[in-house]
Order: C-alpha cells, then sequence, then structure tokens
C-alpha cells in the first residue's frame, strides 16, 4: 500500500468550493458523523437546496471542520468501503443475465449508482453491457428503437429524472408505435434536486409504454427489471420503464441473491389448429403466404422454411420495413399464378390470418386519461392492413411468428413424398415466374431512374441507384425511413436480410433518422455489418451529436445526407396554403426552409470528429464519394458524405 | 373557344395532379413508391416525350429566379426532371403554350383544404403577375432531358442484379 501523498490541493479552498454543491453537505456529513440529515436541513435554510452553484454563500465552517483543517483529525486507518456488494451491481447482473448489450444515457445523476456499475461491474467491466454515450435522451431511446429493429432485441436506455423522461418521451412515444421492445430506467433521486424527481415519473409516459414499474426494494428492483425485459420482447412489444430509487442503487444488497432468469414463453396456434393449417396448406394447389413483420430473424428464417416445404409463393413486407420474408428468395413475388387457394397471412390478411395481439388490448390499463392516441383508440386497427373479411377469412389473435414452428412440424410431417415433389415443381414455376416479374419491374424503375440522372443538384434515384453495386455483395443494413428521400430503395435494391431496411419513424416524427442509424449501428458493429443512413437534413438537425456517439464508439455508419435545405414536406404544405389565401406564393419557404445560411454538414461532422467529404452537387463526383464512404465503414469508420440533391 | 379548351386542360391536369400526393411523416406501413413483390409498381407513366415548342416571350434568365422564389423547384425538381411531377419527357398540355400555363396557375384549385396538402398550389394575380408567369414559363420551356443515352453501368449492374442466384 502506497503512503499517502501530502496533498497539493489548499484544502480550505476545496471544503469552502465543496459546501456550495449540495453534495458537499452529505460529503462533510459523512467525513465528520454529521447525520446527513441535518446538512440537508441545512441546505434546506440555504433556499430550495439546489445545487445552484454561487447563488448562496458557503455556511461557516464547522468545528469539526477546522479540527480537520488544522490536521487534528487522522483520517480512518482501515479502508472500509462504505458499500461492499452496492445493489446496482445486481441490476447490472440481471441486465447481463437478460442479454442486454448496450446500455446508452446521457450521464445523469440519479443513476450515478448503475452507471458506476454499468462500468466497473463485471468481467470484463463495461461490456455486455457497454455504457454508449448520448448526447441527448432523445438519441439514447432511439438508438434503442433502432437497434431493436436491427436485431428483434432489446437494448436498455438510463433517462435522468423527469428531465430525462421528458427528453426522451418522443422517442418511446415512436417506439410504442412502433410495437419495438425498449428496456428503460429512469433514475429517482428524491433527496438532491427537486425539480428532477416526481412522485409518480412514469405517469408521464404511462400512455405509451406497455409496462412501467417503481420497485421500493432492492428484491423488487431485481424482479422489476426482469419482468421489463419480459413485457418488452413479448407481444405486443414496446417500451417499458422501471423507476429506480438512487437509494437502491446504492444500497448495500447484502446476501440478496440475483433471481434465476427464466426467458419467455411466447405462445402461438395451439397444436389442432396448426394441425388444421397445415392441412390447408397442404392440400392447396396453389397456397400463398402473406409475411408481414415478424418479431426476430429466427422468425424469417421459419418463415422461409415453410415456403420451401410448400413451394408456395410469398410476399413480403421487407420493402417497407424490417423482419420480413428475404425479397430476391426466388419465392418472393406473385409466383406463377395469382389465383391462390389458400393463403396463410403473418401479421397480414389471408384465409387465415395469424395477427399477434394489439396495442390497443392493453389501452385500458396504460392509458389513464384516455387520450386514445390517434391510431391506438379502442376501434382502430393499427399495423399493417386490415384483416380480410370475404370468403370466409379468419383472423386468429395469436403471434404468427410464435405459430409458424407447430406449423412447419405440422407440415413435414404431412408432407408425403408426392406432395413433395409437387411442392418443388410448384416452386420452380413459381421462381421462374418471380424472375420474369422482378425484371419487368427492375426495367420499369431502371427507366424512371435514368430521369435526371446527370442533373444537377442530384437526384435521389442516382444516390440509390450509385450504392447499390457497392453494397450489394456486403452486409448492410439501411436504418433511415426513406420514404422522403423518393423510396428508391423499394425499387432498385434487394431486401434479402431482416434488417436490410428498418422501416419509418413510428409514429412519423422527425429527428429519429440520424439516432436510428446509430442505433443499427451498435447492432451492426458487433456483427460484422455496415449501416448506411440516407439522411434528411431537417431530421439531422435534431440531435446531431448523435454523430458523436458514433464516432466515439466506432460505430460503422455510412451517413449520406439527403440535403435539400428544407423541412420539404412542410415548404410544400404552406406553399400551398399561401395559394389557398392567395397571397405570398413566393414566401413559403418561411419557415420551412435550411437556407441562408446553408448548413454544411462535412463541416458539423468535423466538429465531432466524423470524417467526411462534400458538399457534393455534381453527379458524376457522386460515385467515388460513396466508395470511399462504404470503405471507411467497412473499417469501421463512421463517415459523413453531403450531398446536395432535388428536392425529392 | 381557346377558354374551353384550356378549361379541359386544365380540368384533366387538375385530376392528375390531385392524385398524386405524398402523404407527410408516414407511418411504418406507407411507402414513397410501391416496390416488387406486390406492393404496386412505380408511377404511371404520363405526358408526351415531345417537348412544346410554341412561342416564348418571357425571359428565361429572370424566370430561374422566380422558379426558385415560388418554389416550383420543390415539386417539380430543379431541373423539371424530378419529383413528383416533372416536365422533362412528361410534358401536359397546361405546359403546351403560355395562355394554357396562365390559366393552369390562376386556375388552379384554392379551396382550403381540411387536411395538409402537396397539391399544386394557385398563383393567382395578385401574387404573381402575368409577366412574371411568362418568365417563369420561359424558364421551363428552356428544360432539357438529363438523362443519359445508355444506361450508367450502376443501373445496368441493378438489372443484372436480378439474374443473380439467390444467397442466404
Amino acid at each position: 500500500m502506497a503512503k499517502p501523498k501530502k496533498l497539493a490541493v489548499n484544502r480550505r479552498g476545496f471544503l469552502k468550493g465543496a459546501a456550495t454543491a449540495a453534495a458537499g453537505a452529505g460529503a462533510a456529513a459523512l467525513a465528520n458523523g454529521v447525520p446527513v440529515a441535518a446538512a440537508e436541513a441545512a441546505l434546506q435554510q440555504r433556499g430550495g437546496g439546489a445545487a445552484r452553484q454561487g447563488d448562496a454563500p458557503a455556511p461557516p465552517p464547522t468545528p469539526e471542520q477546522i479540527q480537520r483543517d488544522a490536521g487534528n483529525v487522522r483520517p480512518p486507518s482501515s479502508t472500509a468501503r462504505a458499500v461492499i456488494r452496492p445493489a446496482s451491481d445486481l441490476m447490472v447482473q440481471v441486465l447481463k443475465d437478460v442479454g442486454i448489450e448496450y446500455v446508452a444515457a446521457n450521464p445523469g445523476s440519479s443513476f450515478e449508482g448503475l452507471q458506476e456499475s454499468v462500468i466497473n461491474y463485471g468481467n470484463p467491466p463495461n461490456k455486455m453491457p457497454e455504457f454508449i454515450t448520448a448526447l441527448h435522451e432523445e438519441s439514447a431511446v432511439t438508438m434503442a428503437h433502432g437497434y431493436a429493429k436491427a436485431t428483434g432485441r432489446p437494448m436498455c436506455a438510463m433517462l435522468h429524472g423527469t428531465i430525462g423522461v421528458q427528453h426522451g418521451a418522443m422517442s418511446i412515444y415512436q417506439a410504442y408505435y412502433d410495437r419495438t421492445p425498449v428496456l428503460l430506467i429512469a433514475g429517482l433521486d428524491k433527496g438532491f434536486i427537486p425539480a428532477h424527481s416526481a412522485r409518480d415519473m412514469a405517469g408521464m409516459v404511462r400512455s405509451f409504454t406497455k409496462w412501467d414499474a417503481q420497485p421500493k426494494t432492492v428484491e423488487e428492483a431485481l424482479v422489476a427489471l426482469q419482468r421489463a425485459y419480459h413485457e418488452a420482447v413479448t407481444p405486443p412489444m414496446g417500451p417499458t420503464l422501471v423507476v429506480m430509487d438512487i437509494d437502491l442503487q446504492k444500497e448495500e444488497a447484502r446476501d440478496v441473491k440475483v433471481p434465476a432468469y427464466k426467458p419467455p414463453t411466447i405462445t402461438g396456434v395451439d397444436s389442432s389448429t396448426a394441425r388444421e393449417i397445415a392441412t390447408s396448406l397442404v392440400a392447396a394447389q396453389n397456397p400463398h403466404i402473406n409475411v408481414g413483420r415478424l418479431r426476430t430473424p429466427e422468425g424469417v428464417a421459419q418463415a422461409v422454411q415453410l415456403a420451401e416445404l410448400l413451394g408456395a409463393s410469398t410476399s413480403s413486407t421487407a420493402t417497407i420495413g424490417p423482419m420480413s420474408f428475404p425479397q430476391g428468395h426466388p419465392l418472393c413475388g406473385p409466383g406463377a399464378s395469382t389465383t391462390y387457394d389458400y393463403t396463410l397471412g403473418l401479421e397480414m390478411g389471408g384465409t387465415v390470418s395469424l395477427r399477434g395481439p394489439d396495442l390497443k388490448t392493453i389501452l385500458k390499463t396504460r392509458d389513464p386519461y384516455d387520450i386514445g392516441f390517434g391510431g391506438l383508440a379502442q376501434g382502430v386497427r393499427f399495423g399493417g392492413p386490415p384483416a380480410t373479411s370475404e370468403n370466409g377469412a379468419r383472423v386468429i389473435d395469436v403471434d404468427a411468428e410464435a405459430s409458424l414452428a407447430p406449423i412447419v412440424e405440422q407440415v413435414r410431417m404431412q408432407m408425403t413424398p408426392e406432395k413433395q415433389r409437387l411442392a418443388q415443381e410448384r416452386a420452380a414455376k413459381h421462381a421462374e415466374a418471380n424472375h420474369a416479374a422482378r425484371v419487368a419491374a427492375l426495367r420499369a424503375a431502371i427507366d424512371r431512374a435514368k430521369e435526371g440522372w446527370d442533373a444537377s443538384p442530384i437526384s435521389t434515384a442516382r444516390i440509390y441507384a450509385e450504392l447499390w453495386p457497392l453494397i450489394e455483395n456486403e452486409d448492410w443494413c439501411f436504418s433511415s425511413p426513406s420514404a422522403f428521400s423518393g423510396g428508391h430503395n423499394a425499387q432498385l435494391w434487394l431486401h434479402n436480410k431482416p434488417y436490410s431496411y428498418l422501416g419509418g419513424q413510428g409514429a412519423g416524427g422527425m429527428g429519429y433518422g440520424a439516432p436510428a442509424s446509430v442505433g443499427a449501428g451498435l447492432a451492426a458493429r458487433a456483427r460484422g455489418r455496415f449501416v448506411v443512413n440516407i439522411q434528411t437534413d431537417g431530421d439531422m438537425n435534431y440531435a446531431p451529436g448523435v454523430l458523436w456517439t458514433a464516432q466515439h464508439h466506432q460505430l460503422p455508419v455510412l451517413t449520406i445526407m439527403h440535403n435539400n435545405r428544407a423541412w420539404h414536406q412542410e415548404l410544400m404544405f404552406v406553399e400551398y396554403m399561401c395559394g389557398v389565401r392567395g397571397r405570398g406564393t413566393d414566401r413559403g419557404w418561411i419557415g420551412t426552409s435550411l437556407r441562408d445560411p446553408f448548413i454544411d454538414y462535412k463541416m458539423m461532422a468535423a466538429a465531432y470528429g466524423m470524417p467526411g467529404e462534400g458538399p457534393i452537387s455534381d453527379p458524376a463526383m457522386l460515385s467515388a464519394a460513396l466508395k470511399r464512404g462504404v470503405a471507411s465503414v467497412k473499417k469501421g469508420q463512421p463517415y459523413m458524405i453531403d450531398v446536395i440533391t432535388q428536392p425529392r | 373557344m381557346k377558354l374551353n379548351v384550356t378549361r379541359l386542360a386544365i380540368g384533366v391536369a387538375a385530376i392528375a395532379l390531385s392524385a398524386t400526393t405524398l402523404n407527410a411523416q408516414q407511418g411504418p406501413a406507407a411507402a414513397g413508391r410501391g416496390g416488387r413483390g406486390g406492393r404496386g409498381g412505380p408511377a404511371p407513366y404520363y405526358g408526351s416525350k415531345e417537348a412544346p415548342t410554341s412561342p416564348v416571350s418571357g425571359n428565361a434568365v429572370n424566370g430561374k429566379k422566380l422558379y426558385y422564389q415560388y418554389a416550383c423547384y420543390s415539386c417539380h425538381g430543379y431541373t423539371g426532371e424530378t419529383g413528383a411531377r416533372p416536365f422533362v419527357n412528361h410534358w401536359t398540355a397546361n405546359l403546351a403554350n403560355e395562355a394554357s400555363f396562365m390559366a393552369f396557375l390562376r386556375g388552379r384549385a384554392d379551396a382550403h383544404p381540411a387536411r395538409p396538402s402537396t397539391s399544386m398550389p394557385n398563383f393567382a394575380a395578385n401574387t404573381i403577375t402575368d409577366a412574371q408567369v411568362k418568365d417563369i414559363y420561359a424558364y421551363i420551356r428552356t428544360f432539357k432531358s438529363h438523362a443519359p443515352a445508355t444506361t450508367p453501368p450502376a443501373l445496368a449492374e441493378i438489372l443484372k442484379s436480378a439474374d443473380k442466384p439467390y444467397k442466404r
């Protein structure tokens, strides 16, 4: 043990400085045995108890402090720690047990116990979960949203008190609307800054979380975290929130055990229904499977298995969202004939449609003021086209993904060698027809993409087209909503992985694209992929600090600006309004555009330490820039390319 | 007589235009345009590849400034080739001559919309003068196609992708 060095710092000055901050009262109290309550009372006397530095003068030193200052008090001889087994270590152990890879947060004192455990507990520490530094709570939660869409599993985001929950609220709302699992922990410290705590902090977002809890003991806290995970990943999936008191985080856990974690069982159709569906599928001459958005990559693999067993043609939502049937699979498409005698709908319509529970099934317990957020209110079907109601169509209220295994098993049992032969014949015909359909669609799309090909500013189609040869043989994930940049991926690319395209914002809120892409980058880094983010400029500016997060954590995100220098949709709306009122049709750009000055996104990225280039408005320069970008992210280095584009 | 023809042109064009609006803030189920695999194809072709040849009396240089100022570029692209309603290769009756263009701008729907709309706005005379309209028309008439004569390598590669064997 090294001899304690003589402190160079002026201890009187240090104490004076420490005493103006609320923490000073606590530190001084611990050192001198003064009860914390007395120190708190002293703080209250100074007004508010808030850590308003420089606001109030430092109190005079107590006799105990003076004695210590004069060197009359020896430091305690034992180096015993106040807390041997902090409860937040156990909480982090729960996160490890349920497989949380990342905890994203903008630091906040109300979860300082948890943060210290994430970074220091475990062997090795700060891994599974790793602490991801967010510059805004909106970024932390939306990173979790994007990550979950790319992987089918949640990560954790921490929020500091009331203000953290408020900052994160839009992101929570979007994850809820998007039925995406996110594990949220909100720190609560009633004794510190009053404005940062509330009696029922979860109440602020209860209408758009799936489940929440505010545990009162360490044991309850561990169970609550497990339950929060469980609720997040069982359908209807959604964000869940645990309000974690700082005192619980800091408590000595003694011999409290982390309860064993049991993964949730998600039930699909019962065995007799599985048999019935399998029988119909096997008997059909031209079966078809409508595949919507499933929950995890395993579900996608099972859907492929089922289609291949039957030689069934399929439809997919892979061009508009994640976790669906691979678009390039030979069976994906209308097939040799569009007269299907039996259609199985997986979270889609069909002769029989398997649709997992809707969020509105939990509205009664979750919407305390009966707000009825649009699309989630009773009587409003959310997610996917409505179930067909003609031809005796049947909707079964059950999770489609969980139903696949029993159906596949039954189909296997019922397929005779003759049926297998027929299935293979069918598959070959479908493959040929789907290929022809694909080529025809591509030719039309290519003709369209040629329009404005060499124009400046650069056409949106050209960006997507030039990217394809650079990514088609790579493991890529397209993470940002593409509608505003023309949605050309749907027509020009092939979406063959569950994470090929992550779809929209959830509730249409802007400021989603950048952090969701960084969240997808978290998923990608661990899995050897890279992320392509065609980034709308309006969306980029809400919390651009997320670029720093990508750079700091070396996340393989290629950001290509769709820089049309406006919140373009709004520009068109306001322009129309000017016309309606018959005035100022040359002023619709006011309040809707990002001009005077133009924003330089290469410089923005550079400010956060991220390399990049641009602005590029000459289409002849585009491909080389994209090549540099792809090369960069393949090495794990995020990259920014500012491209000046046509508006749409 | 001429007016009736242009009214008809407006009517036809108006129907065509109002049919295509972009939804603001897409939800997870919405798509910009259809994709392959059964969700509908690209928008149907409209208009003519033949550019109009009627006389132009406006000033195209001034027209370029006005085309930007009046946000025409926002839906029709900076070069009239991109966005919801390109002109080049899609020349429609309302662009046939100065008079039809003028009547079209003045006659566009100005009904108060209940919901936000990205339909073509109305351009009343008190917001843009006849001379300014002619200048914009002159500028639009300078638009040329920037489509390549042959299929660029990137697009050719995309077509070839359809022939590649599916890789899991």
